[in-house]
């Protein structure tokens, strides 16, 4: 008899908690009305009381690459520093959970989300779903498809910061003299960054038609092995290459292997040196500008633009108007600057986190 | 008294369902907001396509084959897909009853290659999971090639409706997979053709003397597995609004993880679509509560396998109690 009564019993209890989990949440609402971080009342209370303890949902595509570790990082510091919580959740490439993890946010009721799309497009329904739920959502580093829905993208200006790289690496040129032939490595071309970088390197070579002369363009995908297979040909094409901007730092172990393969990887102001010139400011750069081999990299500027994409959070929460982009100026970073703005590059401190 | 009880519950059928509601009431405790209404609307859509695919997939186990190419056709049918009728120069945008047309081309490239997958195992006799596998490889190799890597956008509300609209706040997936999933509970256990899969499952040489058209019945199971990703495509391609190359790609694991979890065997001969449900609803709500507390992803996976092993352990166990008992 006791034996049949079992499921009823373990439903009982398993109702009974639920009814206490339930009474739980309820509590938990009311008595955090002071400091509460949850609190359903979006609608933002005004300025007698007490300071709200605000929410931010974080969630970024990957993290493979240093480039995103570091951004992922100055966004929890930044976040924490406010004295704000931090929710966090990672999609690793795929776009469905990532819909997911931002449905979450918004069944949490946070204040804001920060996110950093897989791709252009699929991000298109998160943003609907977080204006639905009138969350401010702000994407970091990649901008959106176009639509009606409604956010704020931080991005760095990555045609304007490719253009002044290369436009000082012409300087370079200019200074050494003689004639250039010149190699720029592609993105992927379904990035729109990797598009308005490779603009920006052919708005500023394009002006010294009688300097350089642009023999060849290598697609690399944002893939290591695509850009080695890729430059060894065009090495071996055009042996006299002796100019070349790659659209990622990323890509540089895989340029430096062609290049020394052809014998042609040498310090700056040594016989033979090609000059270099890279986008992003990452560790592997910071290391060959230290080394004199690198003549410059265009800066992303991680620590501005996780500073701003928190910012444009809290703004739209204080009902300030804020663009729907806001753009990193970034800069260029070379020889002649390297120690006053190496604390403003990622890549050294990251590198400098690695050696302590 | 304790270890009978004991031993009845770990020998229930509905154990898993069990798990779930003890996992739930603690969870709850633990974070409220898991037990909100809008979560539960959360928990419940994110399972309906994981739901359709492990379905398919729980009638290819039960005959003691897998079928690893599923991820790769809910890929490739959403990018050839969202390619016919995207407004962004689809061939079938615009066009009338372009929709349904779409849909049928999805369901052709569906049945075409779960019909290859099954023709190459039995006819050919190639193992299940180099077949499944190659497959998979040269399918998701196409959908990437076929797309150059690029999303889909721009796709007709009648297209994208079936995975995104609800009526009532019942999503519209939920009837299509609900429905589906009736019918194949209903044709494992009540049709002829259910038997033969079991039988294939149980033993495959005992089940061809008996006269089983084992071929037969195995080709359309790798067919039933094919539609069934099909069904994932659409759900998956309306949610996203987006046709893409990669879609699906990290789900196997859930696929088959929640197969095993509700007690299908990988060894063949067992298994039920009931049994799946309540597999794919842990897998959900483990996935989705360790997120609500702010758990990495990686933690998220380690704990997932940690849990999908130990779900094995129990059915090692229960298989020794059953064959006590019997």
């Amino acid at each position: 008899m006791r034996r049949k009564g079992l499921v009823p019993l373990i439903l009982l209890i398993v109702f009974a908690l639920l009814a206490a989990g339930c009474g739980q949440s309820g509590g938990t609402g009311t008595s955090s009305s002071g400091g509460g971080a949850n609190a359903a009342d979006s609608s933002g209370n005004t300025a007698d009381a007490p300071k709200k303890k605000l929410r931010i949902g974080v969630a970024f595509e990957t993290m493979q690459t240093a480039y995103w570790v570091t951004g992922f990082n100055a966004i929890k510091e930044d976040i924490e520093s406010r004295g704000y919580e931090m929710l966090e959740a990672i999609a690793d490439g795929d776009s469905n959970r990532q819909l997911e993890q931002v449905q979450n946010f918004i069944a949490q009721k946070v204040d804001g989300i920060i996110v950093v799309p897989k791709d252009d497009k699929t991000v298109i329904p998160m943003i609907k779903a977080a204006n639905k739920a009138n969350i401010p959502i702000v994407l970091y580093n990649r901008p959106p498809a176009e639509s009606d829905a409604k956010s704020v993208t931080v991005v760095a200006d990555n045609k304007q910061i490719a253009k002044d790289t290369v436009q000082f690496m012409v300087e370079q040129a200019q200074k050494q003299g003689g004639k250039y032939k010149a190699m720029i490595l592609i993105g992927d071309l379904g990035d729109q960054n990797a598009i308005n970088r490779r603009d920006g390197f052919f708005e500023a070579v394009d002006q010294y038609p009688d300097l350089i002369e642009v023999v060849a363009k290598v697609p690399t995908e944002w893939n290591q092995e695509k850009a080695l297979a890729g430059v060894t040909n065009a090495l071996q094409a055009n042996p006299d290459i002796n100019f070349i901007f790659s659209s990622s730092d990323f890509l540089f172990p895989s340029l430096i292997s062609a290049l020394k393969a052809a014998n042609k990887y040498h310090k700056i102001g040594e016989p033979g040196h090609v000059i270099l010139g890279g986008f992003d400011g990452d560790d592997t750069a910071y290391q060959m500008l230290k080394d004199g081999y690198l003549d410059a990299t265009g800066v992303q500027d991680v620590y501005f633009e996780s500073k701003m994409a928190v910012q444009a959070i809290i703004d739209q929460l204080e009902g300030k108007e804020v663009p729907e982009f806001i753009y990193d100026p970034g800069f260029v970073i070379h020889q002649g600057n390297l120690a006053e703005r190496e604390q403003d590059m990622w890549g050294a401190q990251v590198a400098k986190a690695k050696q302590s | 008294m304790l270890r009978k009880t004991i031993r009845r519950i770990f020998a229930s059928e509905y154990l898993v369902l069990y798990l779930c509601l003890v996992y739930f009431a603690v969870m709850a405790f633990i974070e409220p907001i898991f037990a909100t209404g809008e979560n539960m609307a959360n928990i419940f859509a994110n399972m309906l396509p994981l739901l359709i695919i492990a379905a398919g997939q729980t009638v290819v186990l039960i005959t003691g084959g897998i079928d690893l190419s599923v991820t790769s056709i809910v890929a490739v049918c959403s990018i050839v897909g969202a390619s016919l009728i995207t407004a962004d120069g689809g061939v079938l945008s615009g066009v009338p009853l372009g929709v349904p047309l779409t849909f049928a081309a999805m369901f052709l490239i569906g049945i075409i290659l779960g019909w290859f997958n099954g023709v190459a195992i039995t006819k050919f006799g190639m193992p299940p999971f180099i077949v499944t596998l190659t497959m998979m490889m040269g399918v998701s190799g196409f959908a990437i090639w076929y797309s150059r890597s690029l999303p889909i956008y721009n796709l007709p509300d009648a297209f994208v409706m079936f995975g995104r609209d609800s009526v009532f706040f019942i999503p519209y997936a939920a009837f299509i997979v609900f429905i589906i999933l009736w019918i194949l509970h209903l044709v494992l256990s009540r049709t002829l053709f259910g038997r033969w899969v079991y039988a294939v499952g149980m033993n495959a040489k005992a089940a061809r003397i008996s006269g089983v058209p084992v071929h037969r019945t195995i080709i359309r199971v790798y067919i039933i597995s094919a539609v069934c990703g099909v069904i994932g495509a659409i759900l998956l391609t309306g949610r996203l609004e987006t046709g893409s190359p990669v879609m699906a790609r990290n789900m196997f694991l859930d696929v088959v993880g929640a197969a095993v979890l509700g007690g299908t065997s990988l060894f063949g001969g067992k298994g039920k679509i009931v049994w799946t449900v309540f597999g794919v609803l842990f897998i959900t709500l483990i996935d989705n509560s360790l997120n609500l507390i702010g758990m990495s992803y990686f933690t998220i996976m380690i704990v997932k396998g940690a849990i999908i092993l130990l779900a094995a352990f129990i059915d090692a166990i229960r298989n020794r109690l059953l064959a006590v008992r019997a």
